[in-house]
């Protein structure tokens, strides 16, 4: 069989133990007794000498990537619009974070990035002069070779105006260097289920079948979890019906773990629910 | 590696000038998952034993550096690592007691990808918002 679709990890994911019960190597670890091949890191939380790149960080990360057989996937970044309280960062600020970005994540072999930007309303809708910050920095994207992906994540959904918006911005550039991470909580269809942490109980989502339109876009995909039973079942997000259009559509990318529910900050509990959802994950795609 | 409580044991003690105490200091890691540029850190009052200090009689130093609330909000190009701790400097004649004190800290970090109604923290209040809010450890000790 086919393996387009791969499994990974989003680090972001161990959170509550990071720095204090867990190291940067802990995580490759759990990675490789889960056969994740694929890591997402935070830059602004996994890099120990953010926004600098050191040689010794650069030659550890090497190691470790070698050493537990895993791939860099994705590098999670910000544009921090409300960087300071009184006014909105210019875009000649953004371009200088950005560009710091891009040259770090290149370094470390990172190709698809996380680009986090700055909302303007609950809809989590972007800040409303993202087109002139993203164009202004393509030709710098294209030469570090990498790609920025917004992330489309609850409260939004994939029907929400400006989902199109970044289509359309892509189509109308012609860019390579701007795609879409999906983070799977859009479809997040349970808030009752105890265990998960609810920040907004009438939140809308979407079906899985909305993301087909989308998938030649979509350059990640952020399996975010809440809660898993022992039967490693999720029970908030209709795994089965997602994985099962990714690969009918043979989509070819990585779904990144991302764990949102409780006791993160419980020694070992994140490393648990991770090893229940990749028994989930394997299980439906069947490798 | 880091103390789970986000005020840490290490680092609390009197400051020393001249074999004099003339103040204290506290360490606190970041609550936040990521590090911040230091501009997007809302810096609240500090209370040892009852007594409020105004976040204006704080200094942090970060990065082996000093920083007033009025720098720390200009300081967009410096940058707090969650694997790093601040160090609160507080002055105060003879410095605190020796023994027992309940210290509480306030502070958050803002967010930009969070829709701007739900960025807001009141740095002189008592209120958790998403982001931050008062953390205290009862019992530190100075030796």
């Amino acid at each position: 069989m086919e393996r387009r679709v791969k499994r990974g990890v989003a680090i972001y994911s161990y959170s509550g133990e990071y720095g204090r019960t867990m190291n940067l190597e802990d995580c490759f670890k759990d990675l490789r007794d889960m056969g994740a091949t694929g890591i997402e890191i935070l830059a602004n939380s996994h890099i120990d000498s953010y926004p600098a790149l050191t040689d010794e960080y650069v030659a550890e990360w090497m190691r470790l990537c070698t050493a537990y057989g895993v791939e860099p996937v994705e590098y999670g970044h910000w544009i921090d619009s409300r960087l300071y309280r009184n006014r909105e960062i210019s875009p000649q600020e953004a371009r200088e974070k950005l560009v710091n970005d891009f040259q770090i994540a290149h370094r470390l072999g990172f190709r698809i990035l996380r680009t986090k930007m700055g909302v303007i309303n609950a809809e989590l809708a972007p800040m409303e002069n993202w087109r002139e910050i993203i164009e202004s920095v393509l030709p710098e994207a294209e030469k570090y070779d990498v790609v920025m992906c917004p992330e489309i994540h609850l409260t939004t959904v994939l029907s929400d105006r400006f989902v199109q918006d970044y289509v359309d911005f892509i189509n109308e550039t012609g860019t390579k260097n701007f795609g879409l991470n999906i983070d799977l909580s859009v479809f997040q269809n349970r808030f009752d289920v105890p265990g998960v942490v609810v920040f907004n109980p009438d939140c809308k989502h979407s079906q899985p079948e909305e993301i087909i339109p989308l998938l030649p876009y979509v350059k990640c995909i952020h399996a975010k979890f809440n809660k898993m039973d022992d039967d490693f079942n999720e029970l908030t997000i209709p795994y089965p019906e997602i994985l099962k259009i990714l690969t009918d559509y043979g989509w070819e990318g990585y779904l990144l773990s991302e764990y949102e529910g409780e006791k993160k900050d419980v020694p070992g509990f994140v490393s648990h629910e991770l090893r229940k959802q990749h028994v989930m994950m394997k299980r439906i795609l069947g490798y | 590696m880091l103390e789970a409580d986000v005020i840490q044991y290490r680092g609390f003690r009197n400051i020393e000038r001249d074999g004099k105490a003339v103040g204290f200091q506290i360490c606190v890691r970041s609550d936040y998952y990521r590090g911040v540029w230091l501009s997007q850190l809302r810096p609240g009052k500090v209370v040892v034993d009852g007594v409020t200090y105004p976040k204006e009689d704080v200094i942090w130093e970060i990065n082996g550096k000093d920083h007033t609330v009025a720098e720390l909000a200009e300081a967009g190009g410096e940058f707090w690592r969650i694997t790093d701790v601040a160090t609160l400097k507080i002055m105060k004649d003879g410095g605190l007691s020796q023994g027992f004190h309940d210290v509480s800290v306030r502070f958050a970090a803002s967010c930009s990808y969070m829709p701007p109604f739900l960025d807001q923290f009141d740095e002189d209040g008592d209120d958790r918002s998403f982001n931050g809010g008062t953390y205290t450890r009862k019992n530190m000790i100075i030796v």
